[in-house]
């Protein structure tokens, strides 16, 4: 099948990083670089006195993969022979990668350091996680990246697009067309054509063929992953919140980089820490707390800079709308019967059709899933993040504007990039919109 | 209990009663919305499907049969009205047979087989000939104006080709029924035809679910009743996420109730309200049943990850 493009695996053309050596030192630079910014939002992230047990082990997820890296974390140490597979936006089924014998891991760059590197290889106005990307693959690190020879890129927007083609001088790239209007049912049977075809490759790949136990097996295992994250986004609903929207974050940011049955063992626990803190009572904030829908542009870890602000700033992040944040989790794959067409069914319709990236168009969804979230999670106002050059976020601003109007929700834009150069711009900002969001709801319990 | 083997026990013991109840001494009327097969015979059948006295009245031509049969239709229309699909899914006992065929191919692994959407439009005529078929042959029996030898054995013409009238009464043991009618040409073609819709209702059922619910007349009938039915299926539009779960978990491939963003109501022609859209829906309260506005069986998240994770 031709449907998922095989790039071949070209000489690393970058012209920087020609040499061993002047490569060598450049990669140590950038770790240490890398090293200093994760630690700087861990070690914020472990300030909290009231910081839940269950917490840990994701901090410790990131610590290997970004700090110690290779640490002691399964996919550094090699201890897990299994070979990794490496995927960008939430349209590839990680079910068939499982079912394949492989590990997907989501490799979106949320790194300063790394969007430095990019911005030597790709156009100006490209947006920083793309840049992030293309910059840690280039340097192949953290190990992680150095132990995938696979990625997967399928064809979001435009930046991602153009960047499967880049990252093919690096690595083995397969592309996977997403259809940009999901109604039709062309669209969707060609979309499940492209669905078959990467079961193949996978098992070309792998040498494993995907059997229909396989599939009913790692169906069954990743359906824990959609419980327990379904779990956890039942019990941020709760206001006052039990959790800080950042350690929400950090704990679906580290999913990337985990094994989904050690993720969904240590989410358990920790969704039934939150549940017993919610029965003694102990809530964080007051019911004066704003409650915040950080929407817009992913904030991929470690790009702390837009949540820590807000939480500093005194508000509460409810929830994260991005791709990296609950998008990803919320739709759980549907099979009743387990017969191999229906669960390809399943699994086609699951990364496709629920999916509310603003690269699709029409986009209705996308609106009605945000005032489902504002209802869920009594959001007070909305921070919208665009990341610069993600125009696709920036278009769908107008709409979300107008309707979150009609429902008194206010809505802020920041518009910003990796750089911490504009904090203290975005800082007097944040701190002016919270507080009228305050007086508002005071006004309001009054 | 979930509502799949509520469904299921509903839908043997209805078979079991239509078919067999008269044994006992069941017998519920010849007004009955669903597929209930006079053929089964006299000692055995516990209901008979309102087609089958219809045909039988218009037949006759006589002022007396056709007060009666109005009567009867009153009846028939009331059940309608107050069950609505719920006869398609839960009693019809040809829709047993479809779903305990579809149950072997589920057992056996064997994939199904999906109609692409304009195979489907094309096929919606069948239903149609079938109604026009079994309503209007009837009075040209009647009122033989032309080719009245034809006319003559074209007595019943819709159970003639109907496939209950043959499976239904070979599952309940009475093989004689089921065969070609060498009286003329006319019954030869007719029963053939229908033993030919019966084959393909058998082998189609193994294959795709509820093959023969597509192109069955009384789904038809019970549809036309749409706007007053006390029996509904409702969306929450903006709760639902277009998942498209419902879709692939429904018998009758409706596409239009995870593509409604319009209308509440989303109770389509071809729905025959198994409930499994409502049961594999992942969102709280964005698919409900309701009977007369009340909810009688609503979506929650709880309910979907119980049943998928334990599949």
């Amino acid at each position: 099948m031709d449907a998922t493009k095989y790039h071949k695996n070209y000489q690393q053309l970058s012209p920087d990083i020609k040499q061993e050596s002047t490569r060598q030192k450049r990669k140590e630079h950038f770790a240490r670089g890398v090293a200093r910014s994760v630690e700087t939002v861990l070690a914020g992230l472990e300030g909290n006195p009231d910081l839940p047990k269950g917490l840990n082990y994701f901090i410790n997820v990131m610590r290997d993969v970004f700090i110690n890296s290779p640490g002691p974390n399964f996919l550094e140490a090699g201890a897990d022979s299994r070979k990794i597979v490496g995927t960008y936006c939430m349209m590839i089924p990680e079910e068939l990668i499982y079912a394949a014998g492989a590990i997907p891991v989501r490799l979106s760059g949320g790194s300063y350091e790394a969007s430095c590197i990019g911005d030597e290889l790709v156009p100006r106005d490209t947006c920083p996680v793309v840049k992030a990307s293309i910059g840690f693959i280039s340097l192949n690190f953290p190990s992680v990246y150095e132990r995938c020879d696979v990625v997967i890129v399928p064809t979001t927007c435009d930046s991602k697009r153009k960047m499967g083609e880049e990252l093919s001088k690096f690595k083995d790239v397969w592309m996977i067309e997403v259809p940009h209007i999901k109604e039709t049912e062309g669209s969707r049977t060609r979309w499940l054509e492209q669905i078959y075809a990467l079961k193949e490759n996978l098992e070309k790949y792998t040498g494993r063929k995907i059997r229909r136990k396989n599939l009913d097996v790692s169906i069954k295992m990743i359906g824990q992953v959609w419980y327990q994250a379904r779990r956890f986004y039942e019990l941020r609903r709760l206001s006052p919140s039990v959790i800080f929207g950042q350690e929400a974050a950090l704990v679906l940011n580290a999913y990337s980089y985990d094994t989904a049955s050690s993720w969904t063992e240590a989410l358990a626990e920790l969704n039934n820490e939150l549940a017993e803190l919610c029965k003694k009572g102990c809530f964080i904030g007051n019911n004066d707390t704003p409650r915040i829908l950080l929407a817009g542009s992913p904030s991929v870890f470690p790009n702390w800079k837009i949540p820590s602000l807000i939480e500093e700033m005194g508000a509460m992040i409810a929830t994260e709308e991005s791709c990296l944040g609950d998008r990803y989790f919320y739709d759980p794959v549907g099979t009743t019967e387990q017969t191999m067409k229906d669960m390809m069914a399943g699994l086609g319709s699951r990364y496709l059709m629920p999916c509310i990236c603003p690269s699709f168009a029409p986009n209705e969804d996308r609106l009605y899933r945000l005032l489902q979230i504002a209802e869920d999670f009594e959001i007070d106002g909305i921070i919208y993040h665009v990341l610069k050059g993600c125009i696709i976020y920036d278009f769908e601003l107008i709409r979300v504007e107008k309707i979150m109007k009609e429902r008194g929700i206010a809505v802020l834009r920041i518009e910003t990039d990796y750089n911490p150069e504009d904090v203290e711009q975005i800082r007097t900002r944040v701190e002016a919109f919270i507080e009228v969001l305050k007086v508002k709801k005071k006004k309001r319990g009054e | 209990m979930n509502v799949t083997k509520l469904r299921w026990t509903v839908l043997t013991a209805s078979f079991l009663i239509l078919t067999f109840g008269g044994l006992i001494g069941i017998y519920l009327g010849d007004f009955l919305p669903t597929f209930a097969c006079a053929f089964v015979g006299g000692e055995k059948v516990g209901g008979i499907c309102f087609l089958y006295p219809m045909q039988a009245a218009l037949e006759s031509a006589k002022w007396q049969e056709y007060k009666s049969i109005l009567v009867t239709f009153f009846f028939f229309s009331l059940l309608i009205i107050v069950f609505g699909r719920v006869w398609c899914g839960w009693i019809c006992p040809l829709g047993f047979i479809q779903d305990f065929l579809d149950l072997i191919r589920r057992k056996l692994h064997i994939d199904y087989i999906r109609f692409p959407q304009k195979l489907r439009e094309g096929l919606k005529s069948i239903k149609w000939i079938f109604l026009f078929i079994a309503l209007l042959i009837p009075l040209w029996v009647a009122f033989p104006f032309f080719a009245p030898d034809v006319a003559r054995d074209m007595r019943m013409p819709f159970c003639s080709l109907c496939p209950a009238r043959y499976i239904l009464p070979m599952v309940s043991g009475d093989y004689l029924r089921v065969g070609i009618d060498f009286k003329s040409a006319t019954s030869i073609t007719m029963s053939a035809l229908g033993i030919i819709f019966s084959a393909l209702t058998i082998f189609g059922a193994l294959l795709k679910r509820r093959f023969f619910c597509s192109y069955c007349p009384m789904v038809l009938f019970i549809s036309f009743y749409k706007k007053i039915g006390f029996v509904r299926l409702k969306k929450n539009i903006q709760k639902c996420t277009r998942c498209e779960i419902c879709y692939n978990v429904c018998p009758m491939e409706i596409e239009d109730v995870f593509k409604e963003r319009e209308k509440e109501d989303v109770t389509f022609a071809d729905c025959i309200m198994c409930l499994k859209c409502v049961e594999s829906c992942p969102e709280d309260d964005a698919l409900q049943a309701t009977f007369l506005g009340k909810t009688i069986f609503r979506s929650t998240w709880t309910g979907f990850f119980k049943g998928t994770l334990n599949r």
